[in-house]
């Protein structure tokens, strides 16, 4: 089959390689760009761990044509921290103990990620149904709840402290 | 009081930062140049005898490197963490995921591809899906020594003699569901040699042990086995079992080249083990005050087509089967028993969340029948300093459950002001 010719913004950066047009989001980041943060928990998303942005949307990146990322913004777990410094919601996954085995855990920030750019100050029933999407085995969800909390409230601070 | 730097105080997790930055390195994250993928064909029959295997089709494929089958195995072709009665590559199935072959492949897609041409001859034999059958005396023999794997036995006391003379008795028969563990990460992992040295990487609980089946199931010393235990993605239990260990260690260690693999979530459903299905026949009797006198219980596990860590969970089914109570009287039987059914192993709990859900159902039964509230009753029987166990060990020091209880009750009228009327 003819290759296609996807081009696409990873993490700030522009990327263009040559793809098998059946191949999926998922398998770009994590076998040709080796951004192997994106997970692949079942493939038919249900559980979220694929969880990447596009265009400022969540998606499963495992539903995701390459093709359907042409010309798009793609920001992955990668593209979180900015020059090794932890983001507000990674240091908040530390510090609530959200993080057990941590398979979720890129999917979980990035759900998080695009809640906060939507609702900055989201209540928990808010969080709950921004991380609905991603399933994890492992916290029981209480704790990442309390760290997307944890993350909020310190953005919020930051905005009131920058405003002033 | 003197302070220490560790205990009571929270310490930043090792492996934290690379696991919210995505470093972390679970068994399918591993970057190796040049490695083959492997994946294996499962039967889709049940039970049956491995008549023939032809790969000739497979072979011709392009890409295809290499077909293994049972004939393979250099080693002894059995694992299991308690029983090696599992064989890498079977040449008798005896559940819906039995692995057949081993296909070693430049892609993924060959490899799958190679799973469709592959005959497979099995001469079927009667599944037995529920352990009943399975134990019933004309049943076919799972396994050599027959289906009945262990019975693991807790006596105390009298049970008959209390059972006689107890103001109430209740008796009820109840039954658990197979559980899959679905941690979010699946099966995955490389291999590759290194000076002669077998190196495995892969998401496990058990490294130790992976290393002591690996070694048996290829041949080798345990020296020229290491495994390395990658960032593992969930486990509950689960992964306590080999999984893509000994697949990745035969074609590396036969084709002298880096392999990897990763079981989708289907396979990983499929091919892995499950909490075991319990049948429990329980009678408890009680005084008219709500002492316990006496459980009798018969517990039968299903532990599927393997082993795995059966007779481990059903002996602590059976060594907890009384619940956190004081129980004078007690005679239980645990049956460990092989089916055609997946294999059931360790998973969280290792049989006592089956065997808590029978004891604390009988507790409120008996409260019902006394007229009791279901604190109650628990308050008059639960295990304190100095109790003795259904196994007659002496608690000599604290025991948590009574001021657990009133904890709960506590909080449970603090969120629920008005529950149940109870009198405190
Ligand atoms: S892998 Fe995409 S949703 Fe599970
Ligand atoms: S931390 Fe293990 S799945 Fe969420």
């Amino acid at each position: 089959m003819e290759k296609f010719q996807l081009k696409m913004k990873v993490n700030g950066r522009t990327v263009t390689v040559a793809v098998e047009p059946g191949l999926r989001l998922l398998d770009v980041l994590r076998d040709v760009l080796h951004l192997t943060g994106t997970k692949e928990g079942c493939g038919e998303g249900e559980c979220g761990a694929c969880s990447v942005i596009l265009d400022g949307e969540l998606v499963d990146s495992c539903l995701v044509l390459a093709p359907q990322a042409h010309g798009k913004e793609v920001v992955t777990i990668e593209g979180i921290s900015r020059e090794g410094e932890l983001d507000a919601l990674q240091r908040a996954f530390l510090t609530a103990g959200a993080v057990q085995c941590g398979y979720c855990t890129p999917g979980m920030i990035l759900a998080a990620k695009a809640l906060l750019s939507r609702n900055p100050n989201p209540g928990r029933q808010e969080i709950a149904r921004g991380i609905s999407g991603n399933l994890c085995r492992c916290t029981g969800y209480a704790k990442i709840v309390k760290a997307v909390e944890l993350a909020a409230a310190e953005l919020q601070q930051k905005e009131g402290a920058a405003g002033v | 009081m003197s302070e220490t730097c560790v205990v009571g105080k929270s310490a930043p997790r090792v492996d934290g930062p690379a696991k919210v930055s995505g470093k972390s390195q679970y068994g399918a994250d591993i970057d190796i140049p040049g490695a083959l993928f492997l994946k294996v064909l499962r039967s889709k029959t049940p039970h049956g005898m491995v008549k023939r295997i032809d790969v000739a089709e497979a072979l011709k494929i392009p890409g295809v490197v290499r077909v293994f089958t049972h004939a393979d195995v250099p080693g002894e072709n059995s694992y299991g963490i308690i029983v090696k009665d599992q064989p890498a590559l079977t040449d008798q199935v005896r559940f819906r995921g039995d692995a057949l072959a081993l296909v070693a492949a430049e892609t993924e897609e060959a490899a799958k591809q190679a799973l469709e041409v592959i005959k497979v001859e099995i001469e079927e034999l009667p599944p037995l899906y529920d352990v009943w059958s399975a134990m019933a005396e004309k049943a076919q023999a799972i396994h050599a020594k027959g289906n009945i794997l262990t019975v693991s036995r807790v006596k105390k006391g009298d049970a008959a003699a209390a059972l006689r003379t107890a103001a109430v008795v209740v008796s009820r028969r109840y039954t658990t569901q197979r559980v899959e563990h679905s941690y979010i990460e699946t099966e995955a992992g490389v291999a590759y040699m290194d000076n002669g040295i077998l190196v495995i990487k892969a998401g496990t609980q058990n490294p130790h042990y992976d290393r002591r089946d690996v070694s048996r199931v290829l041949g080798l010393p345990m020296h020229k086995v290491r495994i390395i235990q990658a960032a593992t993605g969930g486990g509950f239990g689960g992964k306590l079992d080999i999984s893509v260990q000994c697949f990745l260690g035969l074609a590396a260690l036969k084709l002298g080249r880096p392999v990897r693999m990763v079981y989708d979530r289907r396979e990983s459903i499929a091919a892995t083990g499950k909490r075991h299905p319990f049948l429990v026949e329980y009678t408890s009797a009680a005084d008219r005050e709500g002492k316990l006198l006496a459980v009798k219980a018969k517990i039968i596990g299903d532990t599927g087509a393997y082993a795995s860590y059966g007779p481990a969970t059903l002996n602590r089914a059976a060594v907890h089967a009384t619940g956190p109570y004081e129980v004078p009287n007690v005679d239980i039987e645990a049956l460990c028993v092989y089916t055609n059914n997946p294999f059931s192993g360790a998973m969280r709990g290792f049989g006592t969340p089956q065997m808590a859900f029978a004891a604390e159902s009988q507790m409120d039964l008996l409260a019902q029948e006394l007229e009791l509230t279901p604190l109650e009753i628990r308050r008059r029987n639960v295990l304190r300093p100095g109790s003795l166990t259904a196994t007659g060990q002496r608690l000599d020091h604290s025991v948590g459950i009574s001021a657990t209880l009133e904890a709960a009750w506590e909080k449970a009228g603090r969120v629920m002001p008005g529950l149940g009327g109870e009198v405190k």
